[in-house]
């Protein structure tokens, strides 16, 4: 069992070929692949990142554009509700006054005629007065 | 009693042979053929995995390349966790490959019927049931260990020894001697066990009865090799740190 010989320098010759050839054929290429995979994927990975802040940024710079857009439309709007409620108040305004004019013409005209007919009255009374005097008092009157 | 077990000796389907080698002669040295050859096959077998693996490396990794993939992250991981993020680069093809060849081969006597194969004396198992193959690559981790803390600290890596105090320096030294004595023993310990164990269940009851043991024999293969790899890279890591530098780091 324990004989030891020419197989043990051997052996560990076969090792050290062994490992040198593996060095060659497995480690070095192998571990510059991984090495290979690792950088491309971290810096994938930074690429990846800066896209995503970029793209998180844009993404806030419309939304501020999107509400000052909104505040502003907001603005605009009642802008023109104010505008428009200011409009239809002069309007009204001035649709009363009209109608307060026309109405004070009208008042004034009416009292214009009622005027003009009391007095046409009182002459017509004179007359009919005097033609009631003479129907009464004859030509007594007039002699 | 003993007819019994001389009617084992005679059982044809299985049969144990601890420490019989089949010898290959090479000018006027001795080599164990079955377990050379067998390590021979699974390093084949890892560069041929290797080679598919990474032959068309792609950024979205497919099959093979995928399979060899999270075999570098497991073996990573081991080396990264021993060694830190900033020392395992260097050393990760040392422990990847304790790692993966340790595994490979332990599975290797774990899973196949190696005994359908004849040889004229001894029997095909796992090239790390043979402690010329543990020792080896015990003494290979020694030594890495070694070139680790000279490489980093020069001949300041013996202060490590008289650190804190030189009343520890014989347990120091001794620690030289023990460190590749129990990873190698260790490994061919647990790996021959196992194959034992199995091949005396097998000879008792052929049917049904071994599974779980060869189920536990997987696992322990597994456990064996990461703790191999992992203990290499614990001894490098503390080669490479030492005292001196802890004391440093905590001023």
């Amino acid at each position: 069992m324990f004989d030891f010989d020419a197989t043990l320098p051997l052996m560990a010759v076969q090792f050290l070929l062994l490992m040198v050839a593996l060095n060659a054929v497995f480690y070095k290429p192998l571990m510059k692949s991984l090495d290979d995979r690792d950088s491309y994927i971290r810096s994938n990975q930074t690429g990846a990142q800066e896209r995503l802040a970029n793209a998180e940024n844009l993404a806030k710079q419309y939304e501020q554009e999107l509400a000052d857009t909104r505040r502003q439309s907001q603005l605009v709007i009642t802008n023109a509700q104010a505008e428009a409620q200011k409009i239809a108040a002069t309007h009204i305004a001035e649709a009363q006054q009209e109608a307060q004019a026309q109405r004070e013409q009208a008042q004034q005209e009416l009292d214009q005629q009622k005027a003009a007919a009391m007095q046409s009255l009182e002459q017509q009374v004179e007359g009919l007065s005097r033609q009631i005097l003479e129907k009464l008092l004859g030509s007594q009157v007039f002699s | 009693m003993l007819s019994f077990l001389d009617t084992l000796t005679t059982f044809p389907l299985a049969e144990l042979e601890v420490g019989n080698h089949f010898y290959w002669q090479l000018g006027g040295l001795r080599l164990h053929g079955q377990v050379l050859s067998q390590a021979g096959l699974w390093i084949g077998l890892l560069l041929t995995a290797s080679v598919l693996g990474t032959r068309n490396i792609q950024r979205v990794p497919q099959g093979m390349q995928n399979f060899m993939e999270y075999a570098l992250e497991f073996v990573r991981d081991i080396a990264r966790n021993q060694l830190g993020e900033k020392e395992y680069r260097p050393w990760l093809p040392f422990i990847g490959t304790l790692f993966l060849f340790i595994f490979v081969s332990n599975w290797s006597g774990a899973l196949l019927p190696w005994r359908l194969i004849k040889l004229p004396v001894g029997e095909l198992a796992a090239p790390t049931s043979d402690i010329n193959t543990t020792v080896a690559l015990a003494l290979l981790t020694s030594l890495a260990y070694f070139y680790a803390g000279f490489r980093k600290r020069g001949l300041g890596y013996f202060a490590k020894y008289v650190e804190p105090t030189p009343i520890l320096l014989p347990i120091a030294i001794l620690e030289d001697f023990t460190k590749p004595l129990s990873l190698s023993f260790r490994l061919f310990g647990n790996i021959l066990a196992d194959e034992l164990v199995v091949a005396v269940l097998v000879l008792l009851v052929p049917l049904i009865v071994p599974i779980p043991v060869m189920l536990l024999g997987l696992f322990t293969s597994a456990i064996q090799a990461l703790v191999f790899a992992t203990l290499a890279g614990a001894y490098i890591h503390e080669a490479l740190e030492g005292h001196g530098d802890e004391a440093h780091e905590e001023h």
